[in-house]
């Protein structure tokens, strides 16, 4: 009876306490729109003219998504390592990353007094955070910054793209990174084939691994070519996972060499796209599911030799695939293709940036302390790259995860989190750094068809253009997309012929939202 | 209870009625109020607060700046979209379906399993049955996807093909004529075992006198179902059914799992259209917007419950609450 009693008061205190508590993080008013502009405006202008004058802050916060080192994977000795490098107190706030961007928005919203000194935003949200007057702009504080000075920055294109009207507002510490067309080597050599350099070449490949006998077992059309996670992906760069389909056609905003935008749904190369997909579709060279997978179910299918073309992220996801290849007892090699010649070059998305908010009262600061120092090209960069010595990696002799390493050989430790598997890397993926590091000391620990596969794709990308936010684009464009999805599906999976598909986007006011998103978006210049 | 038996001072007001003054009620039941606290400022801070966003329906809001009032302009523009007319017909129409489908088939369910005579094997089959309402939405999609798969792996084609129904495999999740068959089928197969419990229970509590007395006089299981069992378990169909119409427009997270591009015109519902308005809008949602779609849902939520209300007083004389 004692322990019931207990037992009841103690849950009664609780949600007292959890009440208490919520209440108290409810609290703030909604910042009013003059303050954050003009705190925006004037951070701009009062950006140092060089970095000497720049006062050093007591304390940053920043808000991380799950891409920095969590809780369970040693968060704390990471923040101890920053604080000793800097003598300056970091908090970390750091949500679940499934519910990182719900955690943002709630951040925002409830006023500039609780906002972090920095954020990590994805591209989608960091225009409409930038267009709300949310974020610092950093423009001088970068043109003035050492790091440009150093001549070491190698991306400077990457940064220039997140410039919006020509402000920058976030800071890329990596390229954003893209998918690389993989195809299965053995197959490839079953079918007597060479890797495809054009569009017919491609076709006849899918032809050859949808009806011959690539993975060699003896029995005909148990396979087929290529697979994929929809038929158009669900974020920016939509046509990311069946490239040399979609070639030079995009299903979104584009803003042509002329500055002029339009929108690529309604060009004739996106109807020729759509006729090479449901023709492909229907001949079974692309997947039946690929409405219905998401990318675990096609990494699946490509580890079980179901299909052999595979367009996905280029870099370490090589040698993931590989390894999983070689696990389910395949052959493991695989050739990252450079783009065909119609499709020209694979499309780069942006990369994710790190934001100063507008209520942040030392950006400069901020920027030079945490941001800048991040890509110094020493301890501070081997720390967000690779995570803390003896904890996420290590010189010292030792086995790991059945892997055997000698004294001075640059390894990562076995993952906290995930036992029996190795960390790959921190927040900074090194092989997608926008900077020349040349004492970076694991380029030796990165496996050579990882760099082989990233390599073709930074010399064969473009990127992915920032398109920015208007009040038409956020009213309309939620509808718009479902809409072209849908047609788009139709016209692949159902067989709808071009023109009924047309006919549908003017009916159901498709064409008028996309004229007015357009207009929206030129009137901006 | 020490109080047992004892009550606070009763006193009599001027129209001579009795009546117990608050203070003195409130301290001698104060026992009481202090366990009901904790319910109730949960009930203040997570169903009454989060009412005042209802204003939001009325501004455009990205939570940055401060609300900016537009009047009806997001009603207005909400009329004006197909997808939400799409969505709210959807909406009603799966939710209905669905709705007397489950119910029919838990119906049926529990008749057949109160006719079991082992009750060992009736526990079992409950048991199994009961098992499907506990799976998560994302495991019941992923596992009939599989089923469903229009590839070798999907058991259903291959039945089918075997079987020589069909020469090719029917992409039954992403066809627009087999999406709401498919649906419907999953959500029997989840929830209807689960349905059952009430009806069982109704089923426990008829006398069994009643059987013995018809078999008496000659009716056999049949008739013993179609004029015993079935009038008793007609309240409880009508009440079950009024219930869960109040909650019809609370769809979201199986359609979510289960829909795809192809079939959006099919499967898209107001929650999960909210859903896209909010997160796939490619710029800041305007919460506002989205507010103002969620207000109208709940309207016409309010009103199925006022309905609801209004019939159960006249099938059972009482409301639903």
């Amino acid at each position: 009876m004692k322990v019931k009693k207990m037992l009841a008061a103690g849950m009664a205190v609780t949600m007292a306490a959890t009440l208490g508590l919520t209440g108290c993080s409810g609290g703030g008013d909604t910042a009013d729109s003059g303050d954050t502009a003009n705190t925006a405006a004037e951070g701009g202008d009062t950006a140092a003219a060089s970095e000497d004058g720049i006062e050093k802050p007591e304390k940053i916060t920043i808000m991380v998504d799950g891409t920095v080192f969590t809780q369970v994977n040693a968060r704390d000795k990471f923040e101890a390592r920053w604080e000793e490098l800097t003598g300056i107190d970091l908090e970390i706030i750091q949500p679940d990353h499934d519910a990182y961007y719900d955690v943002v928005g709630q951040t925002f919203a409830s006023g500039p007094e609780n906002w972090p000194d920095a954020m990590i935003l994805s591209s989608s949200y960091y225009s409409g955070y930038a267009e709300e007057g949310a974020l610092w702009d950093m423009t001088a504080a970068w043109d003035n910054s050492e790091l440009k000075a150093s001549g070491r920055v190698t991306g400077e294109d990457v940064i220039e793209n997140m410039k919006i009207n020509g402000q920058l507002f976030g800071f890329p510490v990596t390229r954003g990174n893209g998918c690389v067309t993989y195809v299965k080597k053995a197959w490839l050599d079953n079918c007597g084939l060479e890797a495809p350099t054009n569009y017919d070449e491609y076709l006849a490949m899918l032809e050859a691994f949808t009806t011959g006998d690539p993975d060699g077992n003896g029995v005909d059309g148990d396979t087929y070519g290529v697979s994929a996670a929809g038929i158009i992906a669900v974020e920016a760069p939509y046509t990311n996972y069946l490239p040399e389909f979609y070639q030079d056609a995009y299903p979104s905003f584009v803003q042509g060499e002329d500055g002029v935008w339009y929108d690529g749904f309604t060009q004739d190369n996106f109807r020729d796209a759509l006729t090479r997909l449901r023709e492909a579709y229907a001949a079974g060279y692309i997947d039946k599911e690929s409405l219905t997978n998401g990318t675990n179910d096609c990494r699946n299918k490509f580890y079980e030799d179901k299909f052999g073309v595979f367009t996905y992220w280029a870099g370490t996801w090589n040698t993931n695939l590989k390894t999983n290849l070689e696990a389910n007892g395949r052959d493991g090699e695989l050739v990252a293709l450079p783009p065909i010649a119609e499709l020209g070059a694979y499309t780069e998305r942006n990369s994710p940036v790190w934001c100063i908010t507008a209520s942040c009262e030392n950006p400069e600061g901020v920027f030079k302390y945490l941001i800048e120092s991040m890509l110094d090209g020493g301890d501070m960069q081997t720390l967000w790259s690779y995570g803390v010595e003896d904890v996420h990696w290590s010189t010292k002799a030792e086995t790991v995860c059945g892997n055997t390493y000698a004294e001075g050989e640059f390894h990562m430790k076995e993952s906290l989190e995930k036992p029996g598997t190795q960390y790959t890397k921190a927040h900074i993926d090194p092989m997608l750094s926008i900077v020349t590091w040349e004492n970076d000391p694991g380029i030796n620990a990165v496996p050579e068809e990882s760099k082989n596969s990233q390599q073709i794709f930074n010399d064969n990308c473009v990127q992915a253009q920032l398109i920015p936010s208007t009040e038409e684009m956020a009213t309309y464009n939620g509808d718009l997309t479902t809409l072209k999805n849908s047609i788009i599906a139709d016209v692949v999976v159902q067989g709808i012929s071009l023109d009924e598909a047309y006919a549908r986007f003017e009916s159901e006011g498709g064409a008028e939202w996309s004229q007015m998103i357009v207009d929206s978006l030129n009137a901006m210049e | 209870m020490s109080n047992k038996g004892k009550g606070p001072a009763i006193q009599k007001n001027a129209a001579g009625e009795n009546k117990r003054p608050l203070l003195v009620s409130l301290h001698y039941y104060r026992g009481f109020y202090v366990m009901f606290l904790p319910v109730l400022i949960f009930a203040v801070v997570f169903n009454y607060l989060p009412m005042l966003g209802i204003r939001y329906a009325f501004c455009t809001y990205k939570g940055i700046k401060a609300p900016e009032f537009i009047g009806l302009g997001n009603f207005e523009k909400m009329i004006s979209m197909p997808g939400f007319w799409t969505a709210f017909g959807n909406t009603l129409v799966i939710s209905i379906v669905k709705l007397l489908l489950n119910t029919f088939m838990a119906v049926l369910l529990s008749l057949l399993l109160n006719e079991l005579r082992s009750m060992k094997f009736k526990k079992f089959a409950q048991t199994v049955v009961y098992l499907p309402h506990f799976m998560s939405w994302v495991v019941t999609a992923s596992v009939f996807t599989l089923i469903l798969s229009p590839t070798n792996a999907g058991l259903v084609n291959s039945i089918l093909i075997k079987l020589g129904i069909i020469d090719e495999g029917i992409y039954f999740l992403g066809s627009q004529d087999w999406w709401r068959p498919m649906y419907y089928m999953v959500n029997v197969w989840k929830d209807t075992g689960w349905g059952t419990i009430i009806f069982m229970a109704t089923l426990s509590g008829i006398s069994p006198e009643l059987y013995e007395a018809a078999s008496m006089d000659g009716a056999g299981r049949w008739n013993c179902m179609r004029y015993i069992t079935l009038p008793a378990l007609a309240n409880t169909i009508i009440t079950v059914l009024i219930l869960n119409l109040a909650k019809i427009m609370n769809l979201f997270e199986s359609v979510f799992v289960m829909q795809n591009d192809a079939v959006i015109k099919q499967s898209d519902v107001l929650q999960t259209y909210i859903y896209t308005q909010t997160f796939n809008s490619g710029a800041l949602p305007d919460y506002g917007y989205t507010t103002a779609v969620g207000l109208a849902s709940s309207i016409v939520g309010c009103i199925l419950v006022l309905v609801c209300n209004k019939a159960s007083f006249k099938v059972r004389g009482r409301g639903i609450v």
